[in-house]
């Protein structure tokens, strides 16, 4: 375990929440590799016909599931799943790497599950899902490789049973 | 995250995503994503502000539609000092919540 590193990350994540110029300049620098193409699927769906499904990397779970691993500094490449009417006190964020107090309080900062449901139930939009899901980010070192050839095959898997015309993606 | 949302469109499911760290964005180069200069954690703004999360989604909606390949939009929202109502599209929110 390299606990250095974890601290370096979390040191990083705090400076990048309380001064986000810090953020941006280190991103403009990062070694982030810059992808050649864009993959793309049209979408054009009256937002009223739409199943939407939601996906956040702000590492929240259900309070009764296996929290996040932030003891490894290559980060925990694995998801979590959210039913879609899971109810507010069921969740919790198991994160270290960003300020989650604001979001301990109302987790549709980061996962707009109650907002959904109201658009559903008014009419304005389709449906939802049966279910959500949930990741931590800051995935390094082998665990991309984890991601990209175990844990992303299983979630699409999961994804085109349940059939969502749209993907909504928040970060944290 | 633009990974998970890269690998899912391309898999044949329309994705859109909320950026809050544009220089990121530009590179990992999603198939579409709003950009707001907010901070970490917040992505659909602050606890509680109902009409604030529906302007987002809202916003974010509506650009998924319309967006060409790879576009990233910012929308126009500073962190404070914006007075937020409900999207008059979804008015019968009002009264519910």
């Amino acid at each position: 375990m390299d606990t250095s590193r974890q601290h370096l990350n979390r040191l990083l994540a705090r400076l990048f929440t309380s001064v986000p110029l810090v953020g941006r300049i280190w991103a403009k620098f990062a070694p982030i590799a810059v992808s050649a193409d864009v993959p793309w699927t049209p979408y054009d769906k009256p937002l009223a016909a739409t199943r939407v499904c939601l996906l956040t990397t702000g590492g929240l779970h259900l309070r009764h599931d296996q929290p996040f691993n932030m003891e490894d500094s290559d980060g925990d490449p694995s998801y979590r799943t959210i039913p879609a009417d899971a109810r507010p006190e069921d969740l919790c964020i198991t994160h270290n790497y960003y300020n989650h107090q604001d979001a301990d309080r109302d987790f549709n900062l980061i996962l707009p599950l109650e907002r959904l449901r109201a658009l559903v139930a008014a009419g304005y939009v389709g449906g939802l899902t049966p279910n959500h899901y949930s990741f931590m980010g800051h995935i390094d070192g082998p665990h991309v490789a984890t991601l990209q050839q175990k844990i992303l095959p299983m979630l699409l898997a999961r994804l085109h049973q349940e059939k969502p015309d749209l993907a909504f993606l928040t970060p944290s | 995250m633009g990974l998970i949302q890269r690998a899912i469109e391309a898999s044949g499911i329309p994705t859109v995503s909320i950026s809050i760290l544009r220089e990121v964005t530009e590179k990992v180069k999603p198939p579409r994503a709003v950009f707001l200069r907010w901070p970490f954690g917040h992505p659909l703004g602050e606890p509680g502000n109902v009409a604030q999360q529906l302007t987002v989604l809202h916003d974010a909606f509506a650009f998924a539609r319309t967006a060409q390949r790879g576009e990233i939009r910012d929308l126009p929202y500073r962190w404070r000092r914006e007075t937020y109502r409900i999207p008059e599209e979804w008015g019968r929110l009002e009264s519910g919540k």
